[in-house]
């Protein structure tokens, strides 16, 4: 029941908010629909960690490792909407009334799809929901309505359908595999994954090929990377913030799920080596974009291509740690890009430009912009005491004893990456600010949510709280390791 | 209907797909390229249609009357009405010449059958023969999606992409269930919708839908 209303709360709203005319009642029902459904989201978990595992009018079903993304999905989902009332008030006036709309009521359409394809247990309703999310999102990609949004959403909207027409094949595939042994029910993941062990090989290796492609293409792996640095930088902050975040890791998900299930009828080695493979691509392609990277929201996004590598390094070095390590790389990065693409936000609106070298004296222009940039900037490039870095340790110290090489080469690439980072960081920070721009943050109270992000990513960095660990290993247990 | 008999029509209507697939490289103007679409479709309705009959399944046979719907009056409708919009429909400049094109379908078509025939010879269903037919309509549809610059062929392309998943699940399994082949469709014909808008954003602020235009974005 829980379930459903999880579900049907975004959906409502998306409709309610389509419908509604005055600009305050929109923002309100969005506010309220984004607490309420952190709400479902939470209730759900806790029955799911307490050991339950919740299903629902035959297509959905809530174990672990879905429970986990929900929490996922719907956290950021808050934390993002409520700096979206401020950060849409200051893009768009009332003259715009219809875009306003078609944000709000998109944003909650975007939860939705997400949602949907994390609960349900159907792998081809899943494909059609994570379809859904990309033609949720194009419209809010060119919601700034330029050319170069224009030309983001354009390629998005092609590139993603594309690949996500490839995961098809593989879940058709997979579908075609498991109808032999299971029949009708096939398309389940459960059921797939109780047969796992006796399906067609030959088939299931060319199905994970495909659904690597084109789910790795959601999830903006090298080489199907390249929608994304455009996508991400062209869209507002608060949904950059989610696609980033949130969006990426829907695509992960479809791919674990389909690994678990490969993993036992193929043995590890063959979705291992495949995953080394593009993780590795994904932090070269990144790190020869970071070294001089001129747009800080493009730099945000090609950060994401190079944490989505060192996830999927971590799932492919495999073994009990490894995975673990990528699972909780998937928390904080989430934690982290979430933070600073919002706060990104505050700095274009600040500055009006989104090119590293037109912002200077952040620090001294907006400070809590700034300090709230530079903490994040520091999360994310992986220092301690920041979570992120002790996900990294752990991914990197499990490839050490399975593929010292690849972890090696990985090692060299972060550094290279971190140094990148860190000289653009600098560069924005200090410096002197142009003078007709004033001191103050421009949205300061809007930020204030990301004070949570912010302790996540101390307290997960310092210790690591027992029900999120035994957390953890229930989805370890979910993917059967 | 001998399981034969439904092998040898699944066989020819599956031959007329791929063809069909590839006169949208032969054809020049929009409009055509349009009527190839809507012929496929009609030919993987009948496809699906034929099965459901020899099968006995009554989703099927309404997969087959939903794809009609969608696929051969809704879409085909919409694409037209964005070709008569823009006011193009003069050939639609290539990367590749129709000559080096058709070699390159030649070889993807060598290509699938390389990688279906064996994943084939191990389903019992009559229709599994077909497969490699299927593969080669998505590869080709792969293929159109990149060689062409104009906006709306790369839908078509997508479109004929995604008829060719549906030609090969339809062989390999007599189609995935039926909600998510209804899921696939709204999916597909929201997509369709979309891409319309963003051929008109396209052409109100580049004055072409040579999405060779498009490239501001760089790094």
């Amino acid at each position: 029941m829980i379930l459903l209303t999880l579900l049907l709360i975004p959906l409502m709203a998306a409709a309610l908010i389509a419908l509604t005319r005055r600009r305050a009642i929109m923002e309100l029902l969005h506010a309220v629909t984004a607490i309420a459904v952190l709400g479902a989201g939470g209730a759900i978990a806790v029955h799911v960690w307490n050991g339950e595992v919740l299903v629902a009018a035959v297509l959905f079903r809530v174990d672990a490792l879905s429970a986990l993304m929900v929490i996922i999905i719907t956290f950021l989902g808050a934390i993002a909407s409520l700096y979206a009332v401020g950060y849409i008030r200051a893009e768009l006036d009332e003259t715009h009334l219809p875009r306003v709309r078609l944000f709000f009521s998109l944003f909650h359409l975007f939860l939705f799809t997400m949602l949907v394809a994390v609960t349900t247990d159907n792998l081809g309703v899943m494909w059609v929901a994570i379809e859904g999310t990309t033609l949720a999102t194009v419209f809010l990609v060119n919601l700034r309505r330029t050319r170069t949004s224009l030309e983001a959403a354009y390629k998005y909207l092609i590139l993603s359908s594309v690949g996500i027409a490839l995961a098809f094949i593989g879940t058709a595939l997979v579908y075609y595999a498991g109808a032999a042994r299971a029949g009708e029910i096939a398309a389940n993941w459960s059921a797939l994954r109780a047969a796992a062990g006796s399906l067609d090989s030959d088939v299931m290796r060319l199905a994970f090929v495909f659904i690597i492609i084109g789910y790795g293409t959601k999830a903006g792996l090298a080489p199907m990377h390249t929608w994304l640095p455009d996508a991400h930088s062209e869209a507002p902050a608060p949904i950059s913030a989610l696609m980033s975040g949130v969006l990426l890791n829907v695509g992960l998900y479809a791919m674990l799920r389909f690994k678990a299930v490969v993993d036992v009828s193929l043995g590890p080695e063959f979705a291992a080596r495949l995953l080394i493979g593009v993780g590795l691509l994904s932090l070269l392609v990144a790190a020869a974009f970071l070294v001089r990277q001129r747009n800080y929201k493009r730099m945000l996004a090609y950060s994401s291509v190079e944490h989505m590598g060192i996830i999927c390094l971590g799932l492919g070095f495999g073994g009990y740690w490894g995975i673990f390590g990528a699972l909780f790389h998937v928390v904080n990065h989430a934690l982290a890009k979430s933070l600073l693409f919002i706060v990104s936000g505050n700095i274009l609106l600040k500055y009006h430009s989104a090119e590293i070298d037109d912002v200077r004296g952040l620090l001294h222009a907006a400070p809590w912009t700034g300090a709230l940039f530079l903490a994040g900037m520091l999360a994310l490039i992986g220092l301690p005491p920041f979570a992120p870095f002790v996900s990294e340790f752990i991914i990197f110290r499990a490839g050490v004893e399975s593929y010292p090489w690849t972890a090696a080469v990985g090692v060299l690439l972060l550094v290279i990456v971190f140094g990148g980072m860190l000289a653009s960081v600098n560069r924005m920070l200090y410096g002197d600010s142009p003078a007709e721009l004033g001191r103050g943050d421009t949205l300061r109270f809007w930020l204030a949510p990301l004070a949570l992000n912010f302790a996540l990513l101390i307290v997960l960095g310092l210790t690591l709280p027992s029900p999120f660990e035994a957390a953890l290993k229930q989805v370890l247990q979910v993917l059967g390791v | 209907m001998s399981a034969e008999m439904l092998s040898k029509l699944v066989n020819l209507l599956s031959f007329a797909a791929l063809g069909l697939t590839i006169l949208l490289i032969i054809r020049t103007r929009l409009e055509g390229q349009v009527q190839a679409f809507a012929l496929q479709s009609v030919v993987l309705a009948l496809l699906a249609v034929l099965i459901a009959v020899y099968s006995g399944s009554v989703e099927l046979f309404g997969v087959g009357v939903a794809l009609a719907v969608v696929k051969v009056v809704i879409i085909p409708r919409v694409l037209n009405r964005a070709v008569a919009k823009i006011g193009l429909s003069r050939v639609a400049a290539p990367y590749l010449s129709t000559a080096p094109a058709l070699i390159i379908c030649a070889l993807l078509t060598i290509i699938a059958f390389y990688v279906m025939t064996p994943i084939a010879a191990s389903n019992p269903l009559p229709t599994a023969d077909a497969m490699p037919l299927a593969f080669a309509s998505v590869l080709i549809g792969f293929f159109i999606m990149v060689n062409r610059r104009r906006a709306v062929t790369q839908i078509l392309g997508f479109l004929m992409l995604e008829n060719g998943i549906f030609l090969l699940a339809l062989l390999a399994t007599y189609g995935v269930p039926f909600i998510v082949e209804m899921g696939v469709f709204l999916d597909v014909l929201v997509a369709v919708l979309i891409m319309e808008v963003f051929v008109y954003h396209i052409k109100d602020n580049f004055d072409s839908i040579d999405v060779g235009e498009l490239g501001k974005l760089k790094e």
